[in-house]
């Protein structure tokens, strides 16, 4: 067994060895071990580096609250995470931890030369420090802050994990496992009540498992707990252990992460790392317990110096002793029990200094009996020891004057500087806080929740009190759901009762501008620094958090907020009331990404649509691009081609005899009632009235401000029934927007909304020959300029298929779009595409779409506009109807700047040398002019054109359809182009290809 | 997350299934043209932005889709109350009595 | 997976101890949308409609999923489709609405076994309490719109739009096995 490790004590399995590394070096702990206990086992106290002052540093504490203890946990490829706190990480055979914030070696760390340099570190020195001179931010400060801040090192690798997550819904959630919550659970677990007790440890008991000595209800703790923990299974309490609830949200929904494979050996198959539980409960119990504050003073963080309360915990529930011959440090009677317990499990506690003048009867007679000196009324100011504390320097302290020191010889300092309710959860909620001078703390008062607080948390000390509160806590919540629980009262023997007293940092006798007396551990701010924040002008408890960085560390300041506020309200001559304290924000713990990710990561990272025809695509060697949530086919390179070389075969096959394309993704609509045409009137700015059942128009949507919001081709499939078509991307928007009109406006309306957008598979051909094509498969209709001319639509059957049959062009060719229902969609595509060989049928993707629909000059919503455009500017009066009484957006276009002159247009640009423009950018009137330059515009749409033979580009500028022919010039980082400004319209203005 | 009740579901359900749209109560003229410049400046872009309750419309998007009205007070995020679009704005007195 | 959801023959797509994800047979789907006295409708269809959101009709093999103050969904067999549309063809006169066929738009998952609840919770924010047993409701799964028909204490239908469907199959087939490993 090794060293440090008390037979017969502890929960631990010292029947089951349990190997693990610690920066390369192989040690042996036992089954229930964590990495901090299975360490202190082997009398290794030095665990890291400080991270501003690379320090040498210890575990403090034995818990979720441990500031210095940070380390590494590898488990093979891209399974490595920084900053796990080794008093929470549970070993397993074959664990990899490694230490931090060092370099070369934990024990030799070439950073500690800022220790000695710490006058460089003090509070607000980012601010001061690296100020001048300023050319030397980039070179020097900048990349000397960057070596030396953050914590461990991040991950490289992809994380390999499965992360998960849930919602939970119950009528009790109790956050804390130990007496109190035990106690509430046990109280409202009646009459069906859905009661969740959820702890952070891999066992519930909470301060049970640090106290076996006391008696419930005649029987000895841990026997109780066991009793217990199954009587709350057995009444269908669910227990979740190594489950932390990291945040309180609006209406008692508490986020909860559970770790589920950290602490095993073997990764089980199909079992997250991690779940994140949202849970909504009707009634909260926060029973968080009381967290042990340090004492303040110089070299209280050196490795070996922790909290009594800490000692006592690896004694009892890790039968580990962390010295053999402790001193103990301490302002509250707890410390003296984990005084007596290391005693009696072999310690030879060399003193307990305590500051108070005086302490119970009891407890001196206990010290007496077991030889142990003690020495009241004194304080610490030093103590010794490189990488390990030898020595404590304590002195009599009289009448407020510290008197000379001594040294007592130690290899541990046990300190208690007293306790803190744990309010974290409590002030989540946004619940308010009492100052209570006795405790010298804050406790709970009022919440806007659902919510109570129960036992330490609420400031009580001792088993039987909290126990007995923990079930009046569980009857009260459970009155709150209607039942009516029986009342329960619980006797506790051997409880350890305790008070203590609250200090600022310790009296000194050393100069105070020399003590490093640490307030913070994990950020490093000492007393002195929180004193010089306040010289220096600090007021408010958060500019002295903020310039210090006080509580900002990942522990979120569960030490230090107390013991910090003390000093600063001390240093500003203030009770602390008065001057308050900082914001507990969540997360309570570090939480990793992957929790808060979940499931959404990788290809489920989010919904990826895809349409009845994209199989087809890949299969075909498309190469795809994101449109909305959409992914359609980009284009479809053959063997050799870049994507230019793809388009331009894609483009010059359409115009020259058929293309093939998947238009599936765009929004559709049904619009079916009585009131349909009074519906599209209102909402478009097109006229509908006249438009005959049967054919089709080009519609386009406006907000009300007077600017283009969408648009598509928009077929009337009977007296009261259209057929809409949105952009791809604006479908979802465009069905809410006519619903809200629809709902809110104009509720006397008998018509109706029916997404139609995935009932469809939608095939696109265009080119000379696609009437020929079509002509073959169709029945129903036939395909002729006088039978289905130009803007038609009818409901056919085409290859056996019904179908909805438009008649439409966004390339300038015959074009037609057929609807079949979507699951046809695939074997439509097909047999138009077996049918379309003997046209030597092209399947193009969306980047030929636009470039075949900016040589006609139709938009592209999203692009060619940008929220500011309206029709006019666009080039589309004819599409504004104007003998309508009202349509959304008819106001909005009469607006004094909609009217102005001046507005930017669309228009076409060709540029001078023929190169090919780049969307997006700037354009001038006048290139000679001083910078910065007056930008009038900017090119919206740029590509090469076949048909044109030379590139082509849409752009808005400022007066555009006044300035025909004009130039203009376009500013790139090596030269100025210009472009003259032309019509939209660059193929086929006469629309002379339309006719079959 | 916070809870909404739907006044068409007649349910109290997680925010998730719902959208914002909006101050409530900002009814689209009869007759647009008729309008002044200001008139439909006010109407387009001017909006409240009290600390305290406020008069919102949330949509039951993943549900029942309707939209309707809420008073929810901005500092607490606590709803008020919710009812059915075309339903007359609550006295905001008798809303806030039994408040803390 | 490239595949689309309709190209899968009904079948078991996901299973374990605990939970099965299947595909069901392809039926009529229809958005009916009508307010006021729906007697003449009630009359067309067969059924009488239920009028509180989340409650359930049923006439033969026809059933009726009332979504919103004037909105249901209708599934039956494929070809009783034409017949329906039909028959309330018939009453539009009386009582205009509108019937739009949207079998092509969604596919309906079967899920089932003691764990089906739980594999819920996956994705649903809302309370599965909230919804009986033999009752449905239009949810927020996984963030995307789909109906919900809770066909017994563990059983449930899901609809769910195409593209969106290897998305949410992706999601629930991890559940049906993390639940797996869970009850190990």
């Amino acid at each position: 067994m090794s060293q440090f490790r008390v037979a017969g004590k502890g929960r631990v399995d010292t029947g089951r060895p349990v190997t693990f590394t610690f920066d390369g070096k192989s040690y042996k702990g036992v089954q229930g071990d964590t990495v901090a206990s299975a360490l202190l086992a082997n009398g290794v106290h030095l665990m890291g580096r400080s991270f501003k002052y690379h320090r040498p540093r210890g575990a403090v504490a034995a818990g979720s609250e441990e500031p210095n203890a940070l380390v590494g946990t590898r488990r093979g490829k891209g399974r490595f995470e920084p900053n796990t706190r080794a008093t929470v990480q549970e070993i397993w055979q074959g664990l990899e931890t490694t230490s931090q914030n060092k370099y070369p070696s934990l024990k030799w760390d070439i950073g500690a030369v800022n220790d000695a340099a710490y006058m460089l570190f003090s509070a607000g020195f980012y601010y001061k420090t690296f100020m001048w001179p300023k050319n030397f931010w980039h070179k020097v400060y900048e990349p000397f802050i960057r070596a030396a801040a953050g914590l461990g090192v991040s991950p490289t690798e992809e994380d390999p994990d499965h992360y998960a997550s849930r919602y939970l819904h119950c009528d009790v959630l109790i956050v804390g496992a130990g007496p109190s919550g035990l106690a509430a659970a046990r109280a409202a677990a009646v009459d069906g009540l859905k009661v969740v007790l959820v702890d952070e440890n891999p066992e519930a008991g909470g301060t049970l498992l640090s106290e076996p000595q006391a008696q419930i209800d005649g029987k000895p703790a841990w026997d109780w707990l066991a009793a217990e923990v199954e009587a709350l299974k057995g009444l269908g309490v669910r227990i979740m252990t190594r489950t932390t609830a990291i945040g309180y949200y609006h209406q008692n929904m508490i986020g909860m992460v559970e770790k589920l494979t950290d602490h095993l050996p073997e990764l089980p198959a199909d079992t997250p790392r991690e779940r994140m539980w949202r849970v909504r409960a009707g009634q909260v119990v926060l029973a968080q317990g009381a967290l042990e504050k340090p004492l303040v003073f110089h070299g209280n963080d050196r490795p070996g110096v922790m909290l009594a309360g800490s000692a006592q915990t690896y004694l009892n529930r890790y039968g580990v002793l962390v010295g053999k011959k402790p001193v103990v440090l301490t302002a509250h009677d707890s410390a003296w029990y984990a005084a007596f317990d290391l005693a009696d499990a072999g310690a030879r506690v060399q003193a307990i200094v305590d500051t108070r003048d005086t302490v119970r009867e009891d407890l001196l007679a206990a010290a007496q009996d077991r030889g142990i000196k003690v020495k009241l009324a004194h304080t610490a100011t030093g103590t010794t020891g490189r990488l390990r504390v030898n020595s404590l320097r304590v002195n009599p302290v009289k009448g407020g004057t510290v008197g000379d020191g001594y040294t007592i010889a130690c290899d541990a300092v046990l300190m208690s500087g007293g306790w803190t309710p744990s309010l974290h959860l409590f002030s989540h909620t946004k619940g308010s806080l009492t100052w209570d001078d006795d405790l010298t703390t804050f406790l709970p008062k009022d919440t806007p929740e659902d919510c109570v607080i129960a036992g330490a948390s609420r400031g009580l000390w001792g088993i039987e009190a909290v126990l007995n509160d923990g079930a009046e806590k569980g009857r009260e919540v459970a009155a709150a759901l209607g039942k009516a629980p029986a009342t329960m009262a619980y006797a506790v023997e051997a409880d350890r009762p305790g008070t203590g007293t609250t200090h600022k940092e310790l009296p000194t006798d050393r100069s105070p501008g020399k003590a490093k007396a640490f307030v913070d551990y994990q950020n490093d701010v000492t007393a002195k620094d929180l004193r010089l924040a306040v010289r220096e002008g600090m007021r408010s408890i958060e500019h002295v958090k903020r310039y210090t960085t006080n509580g900002m560390a990942t522990d979120q300041g569960k030490m230090s907020n107390i013991n910090g506020l003390n000093i600063a309200a001390d240093a500003l001559g203030k009770k602390q009331p008065q001057v308050g304290l900082t914001t507990f924000r969540p997360p309570y713990t570090p939480t990793s990404f992957g929790a808060f990710a979940g499931y959404h990561r990788g290809e489920h990272f989010e919904v990826t649509r895809k349409t009845q025809i994209d199989g087809w695509a890949e299969e075909n060697g498309a190469v795809f691009e994101p449109v909305g949530q959409w992914r359609r086919a980009w284009y479809f390179p053959k063997a050799g081609e870049d994507m230019d070389a793809a388009v331009r075969r894609e483009c010059v096959a359409t115009r020259k005899s058929l293309g093939i394309f998947d238009a599936s993704t765009l929004g559709k609509i049904e619009v079916k009632g009585p009131d349909a045409v009074e519906f599209m009137n209102r909402m478009y700015t097109n006229p509908w009235t006249k438009l005959a059942p049967g054919r089709c128009r080009y519609g386009l949507l406006c907000g009300d401000d007077g600017f283009i919001r969408d648009d598509g081709v928009i077929g009337r499939l009977s007296d009261d029934c259209f057929h809409v078509t949105t952009t791809t991307g604006g479908a979802a928007r465009v069905l809410n927007m006519m619903e809200d009109y629809l709902q809110t406006e104009w509720p006397d309306l008998n018509v109706w909304l029916t997404s139609t957008t995935e009932q469809w598979s939608t095939v696109a051909l265009n080119g000379p020959n696609a009437a020929k094509l079509l002509g073959g498969l169709v029945e129903g209709v036939e395909l002729t300029d006088e039978t289905f001319p130009h803007m038609s639509c009818v409901e056919c059957t085409v290859a056996g298929m019904p179908a909805r049959l438009f008649r439409i062009s966004f390339t300038g060719e015959i074009g037609f779009e057929v609807n079949v229902p979507a699951p046809m969609g695939r074997k439509l595509w097909e047999t138009l595409w077996e049918a379309g060989q003997q046209y030597g049928i092209c399947a193009y993707g969306t980047e030929t779409m636009h470039v075949l629909r900016a040589e006609k000059g139709y938009i592209i919503v999203g692009q060619d506009t940008d929220g500011t455009v309206t029709p006019y500017d666009a080039g589309m009066g004819w599409a504004v109807g104007k003998n309508k009484p009202d349509f959304v957006g008819m106001r909005g276009l009469a607006r004094p700047d909609l009217v102005a002159p001046g507005r930017k247009q669309l228009v076409g640009l060709l540029t001078d040398d023929q190169s090919r423009l780049e969307e997006g950018a700037q354009i001038v009137f006048d290139p000679n002019q001083p910078v910065p330059m007056k930008m009038v515009g900017h090119v919206t749409s740029s590509y090469h054109s076949d048909a044109v033979g030379r590139p082509i580009a849409l752009a808005l500028v400022e007066g555009g359809h006044d300035k025909m022919g004009e130039t203009v010039h376009i500013p790139m980082p090596d030269r100025t182009i210009a472009a003259k400004i032309t019509s939209t319209i660059f193929v086929d203005p006469e629309n002379a290809r339309l006719k079959i | 997350m916070l809870l909404i009740h739907c006044p068409y579901c007649e349910e109290t359900l997680p925010e998730a299934e719902f959208t914002y749209a909006g101050q409530a109560h900002v009814i689209r003229p009869e007759n647009p043209s008729g309008q002044t410049d200001d008139q439909w400046e006010e109407f387009l872009f001017i909006r409240a932005n009290p600390k305290g309750p406020h008069y919102e419309r949330w949509r039951h998007f993943h549900g029942c889709g309707r939209f309707f009205n809420a008073v929810r007070d901005t500092v607490s995020d606590k709803f008020l109350t919710t009812y059915k679009a075309g339903a007359p704005r609550p006295d905001l007195s008798s809303l806030t009595e039994g408040l803390k | 997976m490239n595949a689309p959801i309709s190209s899968f023959t009904p079948s078991v797509l996901a299973e374990s101890a605990v939970a099965r994800v299947s595909l069901a047979a392809p039926c009529a789907r229809l958005s009916l949308r009508a307010r006021g006295d729906l007697a003449p409708l009630n009359a067309a269809l067969g059924l009488t409609l239920p009028t509180r959101i989340g409650q359930r009709a049923q006439s033969g093999e026809s059933q009726a999923l009332c979504l919103g103050p004037d909105e249901w969904m209708l599934h039956a067999p494929e070809t009783l489709a034409a017949g329906m549309q039909a028959a309330c063809d018939e009453v539009y006169g009386t009582l205009p609405h509108s019937l739009v066929d949207v079998s092509g738009r969604e596919v309906t998952f079967v899920l089932d076994g003691p764990r089906a609840v739980d594999l819920l919770t996956l994705g649903m924010p809302r309370n599965p309490d909230s919804i009986a047993v033999g009752e449905g409701r239009r949810i927020n799964f996984d963030g995307v719109t789909v109906l919900l028909w809770r066909d017994g204490e563990t059983a449930f239908r899901m609809d769910v739009w195409h593209s969106f469907a290897p998305h949410l199959l992706h999601l629930l087939g991890t559940g049906v096995a993390e639940l797996a490993a869970e009850a190990a």
